[in-house]
């Protein structure tokens, strides 16, 4: 007993000690400064809720929570269904599958940053060039307007990030049964209705897994963010992310982001978890 | 039941409790180097070693700083000089930041602007007893100095920004740029050019980088608001409200601009700008400053030859360049003060010896802060044109660097952006703009 117990510890400490330090110390702390007006270096008093009393009056955080919000729906969506097609695409009977996964992959290798500005140069000259070439003035505006700049990062987020999901959904696929295919087959059902009642029931547990991996990722993208578009034009492609790098860091108001980076996680974390409860609640056992 | 979970609670805590104090320990071993704020410990009396560690907000130099750090160390061999370069503005400040607070303190450090001295004023040694305190060119040193005399820091450089034009093309267009003082003999230049960009192979007149906040948000404004801010940045540090009295003059010099620029105005960044369509000769002048000399230089020297630069029109002070400091070299005072003396010893050195000035001056590429330079060649004609206003005093001072920190990034920027965009009117940009700085300063 005492010996298992002994091993029980040994294992479980390097996580705990890991995830105490970069985690929930640091949360701690963090909704410590909120309270304060903590500079980055001195603390002078205590300052209670006022800092988010004036985050509900603060435009710029609640139009980056918007403008958030509404990438994150869109790309899940695309993320999802592009992610799913890819897998169907490559579990399918395709000659060249073993390499088309690689490829759906590969930018998945890519850091953020490093995709952010080939991307850039893809929207800004690629686009003009052909915009100039065939003559479509909305091709020679990328980046220069909110909604190019909105597409823009859903695009690159959605080219990123497929492949991953593809891999997930994979996964779920090839774990469908045969012989319940083949019977729905027999019975005469279309390749849609097998696909909507027999593989999508299926492979519930694999939208559990994307939806929380998109939903987390869309809403903490950063470094896409920063490299393609900056926030601009005029902080209108500016997220949740960033408005708090730079309320802390560029405004030099430590305290405050901070406060805003405690509410974003509060939000992060219970829409993570309504969605995995109800995501949890559709899957069905075989 | 209860007391296994208890025990097992207890044991968790107390494990990772001991490894918490353990890795804590190893934090602190590597932490507190010399210069730390254990500044006693490294002792720093005669003959012993003196470590001067330096972090600072300009990269660009950073090879040159170190070549220079290199001799420094070989002709005073009790001294031991370490570099680090955190580039362009907000990283630089973050991190020094972050290395004040984690105790790793430099001995020597950069400041740019009155926000932040004000933020490390408590650790700041007093610099009026340097010599180049006293050889500082007048108006560079006034904004970091009390009224007890008592020298925050000292300056670095001087920076100048204005039209930078290209000579070819107004040499074609029968135009002779350093004619152009007034906001209306710029205008009739700009429509002539303008009238034969296909015959001068040009595609705009100018290239206004609309992605590029600091740009608009910074240095143009900064031309029309130093009237009211007495050309200060302490007077902008210090005030509550904004009233943009030249605000009909900002607006038809950036219509102007945004008029006969590049399209999309505002996804065109600063490499567009200065890399692509000025050195590359599409544009006829850019509004940038004497730091693109080098890149003018490595992208087309011939080009780099034929380029000069003209003050910003300004109803009342024509022909005077914007000129300032962007940065100042500051001593850590939580130091013994051996170590300080050293420091400033070093800051000496390195502005007033005849070393010294050869790498401010050759290597460096700075438009010196100092008297003393008279007879030196300045490398560049950018650079010569910011030391000549300099010298004559005819110069416009730069009050956005005593901006509320983050108040043109985060606020003025965007909705000089939006502004462009047309997604407000001059009147509601410059609305929001003034009541942003308000909220600021509470």
């Amino acid at each position: 007993m005492r010996n298992k117990e002994l091993t029980f510890w040994l294992f479980i400490t390097p996580v705990l000690l890991s995830l105490s330090l970069v985690v929930i110390v640091p949360v701690i702390m963090g909704l410590f400064y909120s309270f304060t007006n903590w500079d980055g270096l001195t603390i002078t008093e205590f300052v209670g809720f006022s800092h988010y009393q004036r985050l509900l009056g603060d435009e710029q955080f609640i139009q980056s929570l918007w403008f958030t919000v509404r990438f994150s729906i869109a790309s899940i969506i695309l993320l999802n269904v592009i992610g799913l097609g890819l897998a169907m695409l490559v579990t399918s009977k395709l000659k060249s599958k073993n390499i088309l996964r690689t490829v759906f992959f590969m930018p998945n290798l890519i850091g953020g940053l490093i995709l952010g500005f080939i991307w850039q140069f893809i929207f800004i000259r690629v686009f003009a060039a052909v915009g100039e070439f065939i003559g479509v003035e909305a091709l020679q505006v990328w980046l220069a307007t909110p909604t190019t700049g909105f597409w823009g990062i859903v695009i690159l987020t959605v080219w990123q990030m497929a492949g991953y999901i593809m891999i997930i959904y994979i996964a779920y696929l090839q774990g469908v049964p045969k012989e319940l295919l083949e019977s729905a087959e027999i019975d005469g059902a279309t390749p849609f209705q097998k696909f909507r009642h027999v593989i999508f029931p299926l492979i519930a547990p694999a939208f559990t897994v994307t939806m929380f991996l998109t939903l987390s990722n869309s809403f903490k993208i950063y470094d896409q963010n920063l490299s393609l578009t900056g926030g601009g034009p005029f902080n209108s492609t500016q997220m949740v992310a960033m408005n708090i790098v730079d309320t802390a860091f560029s405004g030099n108001q430590m305290a405050y982001g901070q406060s805003k980076a405690i509410v974003f996680f509060i939000i992060v974390a219970l829409i993570s978890l309504t969605q995995v409860y109800y995501n949890k609640k559709r899957e069905v056992d075989l | 039941m209860y007391n296994i979970r208890y025990k097992k609670m207890k044991a968790g805590a107390i494990l990772t409790g001991a490894s918490v104090v353990l890795l804590a320990a190893c934090g602190n071993e590597s932490g507190a180097g010399p210069g730390g704020m254990g500044g006693t410990n490294n002792g720093g009396g005669d003959g012993e070693t003196i470590q001067l560690n330096i972090m600072q907000g300009k990269v660009e130099f950073n090879e040159q700083f170190n070549e220079l750090a290199d001799q420094y160390m070989s002709e005073n061999e009790n001294i031991q000089i370490e570099i680090t370069s955190v580039g362009g503005g907000t990283d630089y400040f973050t991190q020094l930041t972050t290395r004040f607070s984690s105790g790793d303190e430099p001995t020597i450090f950069s400041v740019a602007g009155p926000n932040e001295i004000e933020q490390f004023q408590d650790t700041m040694a007093d610099m009026s007893d340097t010599e180049a305190a006293q050889a500082a060119l007048e108006g560079t040193i006034e904004n970091v100095t009390h009224e007890d005399g008592r020298v925050d820091a000292i300056p670095y450089n001087l920076e100048g920004y204005g039209f930078i034009y290209n000579r070819e093309i107004f040499e074609q267009a029968g135009i002779d740029p350093e004619s152009l003082s007034t906001y209306e003999d710029l205008e009739a230049a700009v429509e002539t050019i303008d009238s034969q960009k296909e015959d001068l192979g040009i595609e705009a007149v100018f290239a206004l980088p609309g992605a590029e906040s600091w740009v608009m948000g910074d240095h143009l404004a900064n031309v029309y608001l130093s009237p009211e801010l007495n050309g200060n940045p302490v007077d902008a540090y210090n005030a509550e409200s904004l009233e943009f009295e030249r605000s009909d003059e900002f607006k038809r010099m950036l219509d102007l601009q945004m008029n006969h620029s590049v399209e999309p105005v505002l996804s065109l960044d600063y490499s567009q700008q200065v890399e692509e369509y000025f050195s590359l000769g599409q544009v006829a002048m850019i509004q940038q400053g004497n730091w693109i000399y080098p890149t003018l230089e490595q992208m087309d020297p011939e080009l780099a030859e034929n380029v000069g630069m003209i003050p910003i029109p300004l109803e009342g002070h024509e022909d005077q360049l914007p000129v300032g400091v962007p940065n100042y070299w500051a001593v850590n005072s939580n130091n013994d003060e051996a170590t300080v003396q050293a420091a400033k010893d070093f800051l000496d050195w390195m502005y007033l010896s005849d070393e010294g000035k050869e790498f401010v001056v050759n290597e460096f590429n700075f438009v010196p802060a100092y008297e003393g330079y008279e007879d030196m060649e300045i490398s560049d004609p950018l650079s010569q044109t910011v030391y000549d206003y300099s010298q004559s005093g005819d110069t416009i001072g730069w009050v956005f660097t005593g901006f509320p920190t983050g108040y043109q990034l985060n606020e003025f920027g965007p909705n000089l952006q939006a502004y462009i965009a047309g997604e407000m009117t001059w009147e509601e940009a410059i609305e929001a703009s003034k009541e942003a700085w308000e909220s600021m300063r509470e």
